[in-house]
C-alpha cells in the first residue's frame, strides 16, 4: 500500500499526547479492541492515516503495523494517501441514489477520472463515496465536505458549481502566499 | 455524586423531577432547539447562535436548550418555545433567516401559526392545532420515542426526571435475574435488526451457558444504505439505549457491556459516550452499583464503515480488533461470541424496548401488536415522499396508512411506483401491494422484508433493472471478499445486469439470473450474502414488464439505462 507524505513531515506529537491520555490497555485483548478508534483518531488529526501514525500506533497498543494495515484496508472509512485540500463524502444510500446520487458518481469518474477514495488531478479535492448512508436523507442527493458542511439536494451542475468555488478559493490562497514570499 | 443506594437513587429522581417540572411555568421563555445530525446539515447551529443573539437584544429574560432530535427529519430545524403561562410550541424550519421575525413576534406576545407546526398537550392554542394531530404523528405510538425531542440527550438528569433507570433499579433491585428473562420472554420482543429472533429466548440460552465471562453487545452499526433509527434513537435518547444494555447485563450476571456503533455516526458516538460516562459518574455504571456489590461496566467501540460488521459474527471479529468477517456457525454467539465467550447480541432498538418491559412488565408490552410480532417499530420512509423522517408505529400498522398518512404521500410532481422494503436485502412492493400489515410476518408472506424498518419509495422516473443494479452493485461491493459464491456470484450477477442495461442481454438471461442467483443463496457463508440476490429477484418479480422490455427488445422504457443514453464523453480536467 502506498503512504503519501513521507513520515518526516508528520508531526507525531499530538497523536502520541491522545494516544497516552485515552488509550491505555489493561491488557493485550484491550489493545487489540482499540486498534480501530486509535486509527479514527489518527485519521481525524491528519485527514488520513500516515504510515508513521500506524507505527506509533502500533508501538503504542503493542500490536503489529501488518494487523493495522490489515484494518486498513478493510474499512472503506480509512484513507492511506494523502487526501486532497478538501475531503468530501458523497452519501450514496438507496434515498440518494432514487434522488439522482448515480449522475454524481458516474460524472466524477468520467469528469474528473475519480472513484472513491481518490483525489481530484488538480489536488482539490478527495471523494470518499459512503455506500451506507449519512442519515439525512432530506437532503438527498447529499454530501459532507470537509466533515462539517453539508450539501443538499445536489445535482451535477451545483456539484460543477460547489468545484469551481473550491478551485477559485484554493487559486486565492495560493495567490496570496505567492504575495507574501514577494 | 455518586449514588449508594437505592433510596439516594429515589431521593435523586425525585428531586430531578422536581427541577424538571419547575423548569416550565416560571416567568422564563425556555426555548428548545433540536440538534441532531439531521438538523445540523440544514442549519441548526447557526438558528442557536442567532437565536442567542436576537433573544439577548429583545430583552426577554430565557433560557436556550437543547434537546435531540423527534424524527420529524422534514421539519427540521425546528424549535420549541415554552413561553409563561403557555405550553410548548413546536415551530419547523427554522432557519436562520427566520429567527429575527419570529423573535420579534415573540416579544409582542405573538406566535406566528405558518411556522408553526403544533402545540403541546390535546388544545389548540392560539389557533395553533395540537402536536397529536400533525399528519407525522396522528397515528405514531412513541414509545422507544417518547422522550426524543423534549429531553437534552446530555443530561442523565432530564432523563431520570422523566422515570429514567426505573427499569435498571428494578431490575437490579427487586428482580432476579430469572425473573427479568421471564419479563422479556413474555414481552415477546424480537430482534429488531431484521432477523426478528426473540430476545428472550437468546438471553435464556445466554444464562444457560457455562462460560464465563459473558458478554452484552449492542449492535447499533447500521450500516444499511437507507436506515437511521438507531443512530437518531442514540442522538436523542442515549440513556435509554444504556439502560436498556444493563439491564441486559444484569439479567446474564455480567458486568461486561458494548456498544458498537459505527463509525460515520459521529454525534451518536459522542453522544453515546457522554451517556456513558455520566452513568460512570452517578454511580450506576463502575463497581458496587447501588450498595449491591455488583459491577457494571460499558465500553463504546466503533467501526469504520464496512456494511458487514453489521452481521453478529462479523462485528464481533470487528470488535476483537480484526477484520469484520462472519464465521460459520454454529457455534452461536450465545454459545461463542466476543473473545469467544458467551455473548448476547441484539440490536440497539430491541434494548431500547426493554426498559419499559421491566417496568410496565412483559404482559403489558405483549398487548401491543400483532400475534406474533409485538410491540412497536422504528421505521425510516426516505425517497419522493411528502414527509421523511423517523416513524414509530405498532407492528401490524398498515403500509398504506404509514406511507400515505404518516409520510405524506408523493412528493409535489412526482408519482410513486413502488417501496423498496427491507434495505438491500429484500424486493419491492408495487403502489397496489401496499395494503399489507408492518409486521415480520405479513411482509414475509408478500415477499417483502420487515428488515431494520428501512425503506426506500421510489417513483416512475426510476428503472427497475438500473435500480435492482445500484442494489445488487451494494451488495456486492460491501461483500466482505470471505466466501466464494458471494464474492464472485454478486459480481457475476452485475456483470449479467450491466448487459441487460446495455441493451445485450445474452440468450434466455432470466434464467441465467435466477440460476446464480440460487447459487448466491445456497451456498454463501452468512445472512447477507444470502440475500444479497433478492433485490434484483424482487425487482424482476415485481416489474416484470419493464425487464422483459429489456431482455427481448434492449430498450429501457425509463431511459434511464445506458442502452437508451448517448455515450456522454466529457474531457478529463487537464493535469495543472
Amino acid at each position: 500500500m502506498a503512504h503519501g507524505a513521507p513520515a518526516s513531515e508528520i508531526d507525531l506529537q499530538p497523536l502520541r499526547t491522545i494516544l497516552e491520555d485515552r488509550y491505555n490497555p489493561e491488557n493485550y485483548q484491550d489493545s487489540l479492541e482499540l486498534i480501530v478508534q486509535a486509527c479514527q483518531e489518527a485519521q481525524h488529526l491528519y485527514g488520513y492515516v500516515p504510515k508513521a501514525a500506524t507505527e506509533a500506533i502500533a508501538e503504542h497498543l503493542g500490536v503489529s503495523t501488518n494487523r493495522i494495515f490489515g484494518l486498513l484496508t478493510f474499512y472503506a472509512d480509512f484513507l492511506t494517501d494523502e487526501p486532497g485540500e478538501h475531503t468530501m463524502l458523497l452519501c450514496h444510500g438507496t434515498a440518494c441514489y432514487v434522488g439522482g446520487s448515480q449522475k454524481l458518481v458516474d460524472h466524477l469518474d468520467l469528469r474528473y477520472d475519480v472513484t472513491s477514495g481518490k483525489t481530484t488531478r488538480d489536488g482539490t479535492l478527495t471523494v470518499q463515496i459512503v455506500n451506507g448512508c449519512l442519515g439525512v436523507c432530506d437532503l438527498a442527493p447529499v454530501a459532507q465536505l470537509d466533515h462539517h458542511d453539508y450539501c443538499g439536494h445536489l445535482t451535477v451542475e451545483s456539484f460543477e458549481g460547489l468545484m469551481e468555488t473550491l478551485r477559485s478559493e484554493s487559486k486565492a490562497a495560493t495567490g496570496e502566499d505567492s504575495d507574501e514570499t514577494d | 455524586m455518586r449514588l449508594t443506594n437505592q433510596e439516594a437513587f429515589e431521593k435523586y429522581a425525585s428531586e430531578a423531577h422536581e427541577r424538571w417540572t419547575s423548569k416550565f411555568g416560571g416567568d422564563r421563555w425556555v426555548i428548545n432547539v433540536g440538534i441532531s445530525e439531521c438538523s445540523k446539515a440544514k442549519g441548526a447551529l447557526d438558528t442557536w447562535s442567532n437565536l442567542q443573539l436576537h433573544l439577548d437584544n429583545s430583552g426577554l429574560d430565557y433560557e436556550l436548550h437543547q434537546v435531540g432530535c423527534a424524527g420529524w427529519c422534514f421539519a427540521e430545524p425546528f424549535i420549541e418555545v415554552i413561553a409563561p403561562d403557555s405550553p410548548g410550541i413546536v415551530f419547523q424550519n427554522v432557519v436562520t433567516d427566520l429567527v429575527p421575525e419570529l423573535v420579534q413576534a415573540f416579544k409582542s406576545g405573538d406566535f406566528p401559526v405558518e411556522h408553526a407546526m403544533g402545540v403541546r398537550g390535546d388544545e389548540s392554542f392560539k389557533g395553533i392545532a395540537p402536536l397529536n394531530e400533525h399528519p407525522f404523528l396522528k397515528g405514531q405510538h412513541r414509545l422507544l420515542f417518547k422522550r426524543a425531542g423534549e429531553i437534552d440527550p446530555d443530561s442523565i438528569e432530564e432523563y431520570i426526571a422523566n422515570g429514567g433507570y426505573a427499569g435498571f433499579v428494578k431490575a437490579l433491585l427487586e428482580m432476579t435475574p430469572e425473573e427479568i428473562v421471564h419479563e422479556v420472554k413474555e414481552s415477546n420482543v424480537r430482534g429488531r435488526g431484521g432477523a426478528g429472533f426473540p430476545a428472550g429466548i437468546k438471553w435464556e440460552s445466554g444464562r444457560r451457558t457455562q462460560a464465563w465471562p459473558k458478554y452484552v453487545v449492542a449492535n447499533s452499526h447500521e450500516g444499511e444504505p437507507n436506515v437511521f433509527k438507531d443512530r437518531r434513537l442514540i442522538e436523542s435518547d442515549p440513556h435509554l439505549v444504556l439502560e436498556g444494555l444493563m439491564i441486559a447485563c444484569v439479567a446474564l450476571e455480567t458486568p461486561h457491556g458494548y456498544n458498537y456503533i459505527g463509525g460515520e455516526h459521529v454525534l451518536a458516538l459522542a453522544r453515546f459516550q457522554h451517556a456513558v460516562d455520566q452513568a460512570y459518574e452517578l454511580g450506576l455504571l463502575g463497581d458496587n452499583v447501588l450498595g449491591t456489590g455488583k459491577s457494571f461496566h460499558m465500553r463504546v467501540r466503533s467501526g469504520g464503515g464496512a456494511y458487514i460488521c453489521g452481521e453478529g459474527s462479523a462485528l464481533m471479529y470487528a470488535i476483537m480488533g480484526e477484520r469484520g468477517q462472519p464465521r460459520t456457525k454454529p457455534p452461536r454467539s450465545v454459545e461463542e461470541g466476543v473473545w469467544r465467550r458467551p455473548t448476547v447480541l441484539n440490536n440497539t432498538e430491541t434494548y431500547a424496548a426493554v426498559p419499559s418491559i421491566i417496568t410496565n412488565g412483559g404482559s403489558w408490552y405483549a398487548s401491543i401488536g400483532t400475534e406474533q410480532s409485538k410491540g412497536t417499530k422504528l421505521v425510516t420512509i426516505q425517497g419522493p415522499v411528502a414527509r421523511i423522517g423517523v416513524a414509530e408505529v405498532d407492528m401490524g400498522y398498515s403500509l398504506r396508512s404509514l406511507i400515505e398518512d404518516i409520510y405524506g404521500g408523493a412528493k409535489e410532481g412526482y408519482t410513486l411506483k413502488g417501496i423498496q422494503m427491507g434495505g438491500v436485502s429484500a424486493g419491492p412492493l408495487r403502489m397496489d401491494q401496499l395494503d399489507v400489515g408492518i409486521d415480520f410476518e405479513s411482509l414475509e408472506e408478500v415477499g417483502a422484508m420487515l428488515g431494520s424498518g428501512g425503506f426506500v419509495a421510489f417513483d416512475e422516473s426510476i428503472c427497475a433493472v438500473d435500480f435492482a443494479r445500484y442494489l445488487t452493485q451494494f451488495n456486492r461491493y460491501e461483500s466482505c471478499a470471505k466466501c466464494t459464491p458471494c464474492r464472485l456470484g454478486n459480481k457475476a450477477l452485475l456483470e449479467i445486469v450491466d448487459k441487460v442495461r446495455n441493451g445485450q442481454s445474452p440468450n434466455d438471461v432470466a434464467a441465467l439470473i435466477e440460476a446464480t442467483s440460487e447459487n448466491i443463496i445456497d451456498l454463501s457463508l452468512c445472512g447477507l450474502g444470502q440475500v444479497a440476490p433478492m433485490p434484483l429477484l424482487g425487482m424482476m418479480k415485481a416489474f416484470p414488464d419493464e425487464f422483459e422490455a429489456h431482455f427481448r427488445d434492449g430498450t429501457c422504457p425509463q431511459g434511464q439505462c445506458p442502452v437508451s443514453q448517448p455515450r456522454l464523453r466529457l474531457e478529463p480536467v487537464a493535469a495543472d
